[in-house]
């Protein structure tokens, strides 16, 4: 058990383009045990999709391509596999349900066959087997009816039970990780509490790994174990939740959690919005991504990206602001009631 | 008097199949709902998807023509307002936008699109629409210089900013705010809540903001109306309706609101509905809520429930629509869920809304 499920180290994945040299994931280092959640946080063009699916090998090449660090899986390198052992990889260990249930399900087959076509690809299963597991697995998800609903086509579902048999179809092999972007995104609140519900079920049964790809610092709250906060294709910060929701070290962490409205503060506070527009990708500055909105920007932080530094143990930060310093400035700002010690 | 009274609006529209494309049944979009908007101040429509709030907001602005119901803006009637009239109403009724790239038109320069109102109602010279135009951007936050551009040159936060300088042009005194931020990044949205917010303060505007988004709707707005399958099921002011909701749907819909701090995630306790929302074409006899609703007992079956004043929290308005509604003691908890109609005024009538009041629109 001391093997680590997942370890991914130094990744880069570029997007080589007319326009220019995308760099999407740069430099990104991240680990995941088993039945540990780690949410990555970020807002759109962060490399927190493109981090994921360079994990399952997914990415489009050309124009993308992984042009540096390791992925591995109990001790396995994904990188050194073919195409065809890497095909025995999705879905046996690392499975994904993506943010829109809609567009990833085949609209002219039925749900069934889409699950049975899943585990009769990974599994010794006939027909007839793959089509009952496929109904025992809509059922575990929470599908009422489901013997019924799994001879149905994606149309005659709703969001939230499409999104419930991508998650069928994501466990049909009990994959050791579970990689799930946005699984919430597209869905109303009381949906969305549906699916993280189910999400939890899965996880304690199964004993997963899961990655969580999202937008929201709420979901992360409530799901997470850790937290990796991207910013144009960088890790700015990482931590427990705790630490980075309690003990935030870099500024672009301030910046999201001062933006966010909170349900339960009842006095009105005014927003702290962070300044400017997102990043050009393909303009990143040379040093920190972040460079140009923060308002503690140095004359070092354009050229030089800043050294990790640990702040404590699981949580680190890269930022060029002496940590003494960030302390001060952090002590100020008006959202922080700064509570872990 | 209040600046906007709807009463008993009604968005039905007709499904239509069949060669013939005969009416063969009714989306019940917009079912009866009745609210105020006071000069100055910023109702909230919240609710899930296809609970009717943003046809609620464009039947307001007769954008879409209502079923029925009353619309009176500063006293005058919207619905019978004729052509000219409707649009004089419209320089002082204006919408924003949820897709700040579907709601620009990409081949018009920003200075035509945010002049276009203007145009439209023949105000001004050419020289004083440029000037307009220039210090609407200012306005937003934008500047000068942008007034030459189009809009695929802008990010999606920028985009919005034109939507609302374009909102402005006409000095309107109400904005029906359509998800104005659902479609921007957690950082911009910020900004453009902080837009709206200043804005509402140096000109004296009136919002009617709808969104899916409770913490966002929170934020911003003073009285927050909850809406489910095309009813008003419980308004108060947004302090009142976010410590002590009455409906449980309001109760279901809040602690389904994953917040942002692990501590507070760790202590609550979530309700979680079972099943999906009804389809609004064939909505749940009785409460619409009763098939999802832990509460729900033989008499919710029956009919909707009057939305009714229910005990008040803090002062202000509250009303509830339901059987049973929660109660508060001192404390915020729950103390017990009371089993009927303890709180409804006796002017209402101890039974419920039967269904004469939606017979004359009945489908069938």
């Amino acid at each position: 058990m001391a093997e680590r499920l997942l370890e991914v180290a130094d990744l880069s994945t570029h997007f080589f383009t007319h326009a220019g040299v995308v760099k999407a994931v740069n430099g990104v280092s991240f680990t995941l045990d088993r039945q540990e959640t780690l949410g990555i946080v970020g807002e759109s063009g962060s490399g927190k999709t493109v981090a994921a699916l360079s994990v399952m090998r997914l990415i489009p090449d050309p124009p993308g391509k992984i042009v540096e660090g390791s992925i591995t899986l109990r001790g396995r390198d994904l990188r050194a596999l073919d195409e065809d052992e890497m095909r025995q990889v999705r879905g046996n260990d690392i499975a994904m349900i993506f943010q829109d249930p809609m567009t990833s399900l085949n609209p002219v087959y039925k749900i069934g066959d889409q699950i049975a076509e899943a585990v009769m690809l990974h599994q010794d299963k006939g027909k007839d087997e793959a089509w009952r597991m496929a109904a025992e697995l809509l059922e575990r998800v929470g599908i009422p009816d489901a013997k019924n609903r799994v001879k149905q086509y994606p149309f005659e579902f709703s969001g939230g039970m499409r999104q419930r048999a991508m998650i069928a179809m994501a466990i049909s092999c009990n994959p050791d990780i579970l990689i799930a972007d946005e699984p919430t995104t597209a869905l109303d609140v009381t949906i969305q509490a549906q699916i993280i519900e189910v999400v939890q079920e899965m996880q304690e049964q199964y004993h997963s790994g899961v990655i969580l790809i999202t937008h929201d610092l709420g979901v992360v709250a409530e799901l997470a174990d850790k937290v990796m906060v991207m910013y144009g294709g960088r890790t700015v910060e990482y931590g427990s939740i705790d630490q980075v929701f309690y003990d935030p070290h870099h500024p672009y962490t301030w910046g999201l959690l001062g933006s966010l409205p909170r349900l339960d503060v009842s006095e009105k506070t005014r927003l702290t919005p962070i300044k400017g527009q997102p990043p050009d990708l393909i303009l990143l500055p040379a040093g920190c991504p972040f460079s140009g909105r923060c308002v503690y920007e140095r004359p070092e932080c354009r050229d030089t990206w800043p050294a990790h530094e640990l702040i404590a143990e699981g949580h680190g930060v890269n930022c060029w602001i002496p940590r003494a310093e960030r302390e001060e400035i952090r002590a100020e700002l008006p959202h922080f009631k700064v509570e872990v010690a | 008097m209040s600046l906007l009274e709807v009463r008993n609006l009604k968005k039905h529209f007709p499904i239509k199949s069949g060669v013939l494309k005969r009416t063969t049944g009714h989306v019940y979009a917009v079912d009866d709902i009745s609210f105020h908007v006071d000069q100055g101040e910023t109702l909230g429509l919240v609710g899930e998807s296809g609970c009717g709030k943003s046809t609620a907001g464009r039947s307001v602005l007769r954008l879409i023509a209502p079923t029925a119901g009353e619309v009176t803006f500063e006293g005058t009637d919207v619905m019978r307002a004729s052509r000219s009239e409707l649009q004089r109403l419209r320089r002082d009724m204006q919408i924003i936008f949820q897709d700040p790239y579907a709601s620009l038109n990409p081949r018009k320069r920003v200075k035509h699109i945010i002049g276009e109102p203007l145009d439209i109602h023949g105000i001004g010279t050419d020289d004083e629409r440029r000037r307009r135009v220039f210090e609407l951007l200012e306005t937003v936050g934008l500047s000068a210089e942008h007034a030459e551009r189009y809009p695929h040159e802008f990010s999606g936060g920028q985009r919005q900013r034109i939507g609302i300088a374009r909102a402005l042009a006409l000095k309107p005194k109400l904005i029906v705010c359509d998800e104005p931020v659902s479609a921007l990044d957690v950082s911009i949205r910020a900004q453009v809540i902080n837009l709206l917010e200043d804005l509402q303060n140096e000109l004296d505007l009136t919002y009617v903001f709808i969104a899916h988004d409770l913490s966002v709707v929170k934020h911003i707005s003073d009285r927050v109306a909850v809406m489910y399958l095309g009813k008003i099921v419980e308004i108060a002011g947004s302090d009142v309706l976010y410590d002590y909701p009455q409906h449980p749907y309001t109760e279901a819909l809040l602690s389904a609101v994953p917040i942002p701090d692990p501590q507070t995630e760790r202590a609550r306790r979530r309700i979680i509905l079972e099943g999906d929302v009804p389809s609004p074409a064939n909505p749940p006899k009785g409460c619409v809520f009763h098939p999802r609703c832990p509460r729900a007992q033989e008499i919710c079956t029956t009919a909707m429930p009057r939305l009714t004043t229910a005990g008040s929290h803090a002062g202000g308005e509250h009303e509830v629509a339901c059987y049973f509604p929660a109660r508060f003691d001192s404390g915020s908890r729950v103390v017990h869920k009371e089993p009927f109609l303890e709180a409804r005024p006796a002017g209402a009538g101890a039974a419920p809304e039967g269904g004469a009041a939606s017979a004359p629109v009945a489908s069938e």
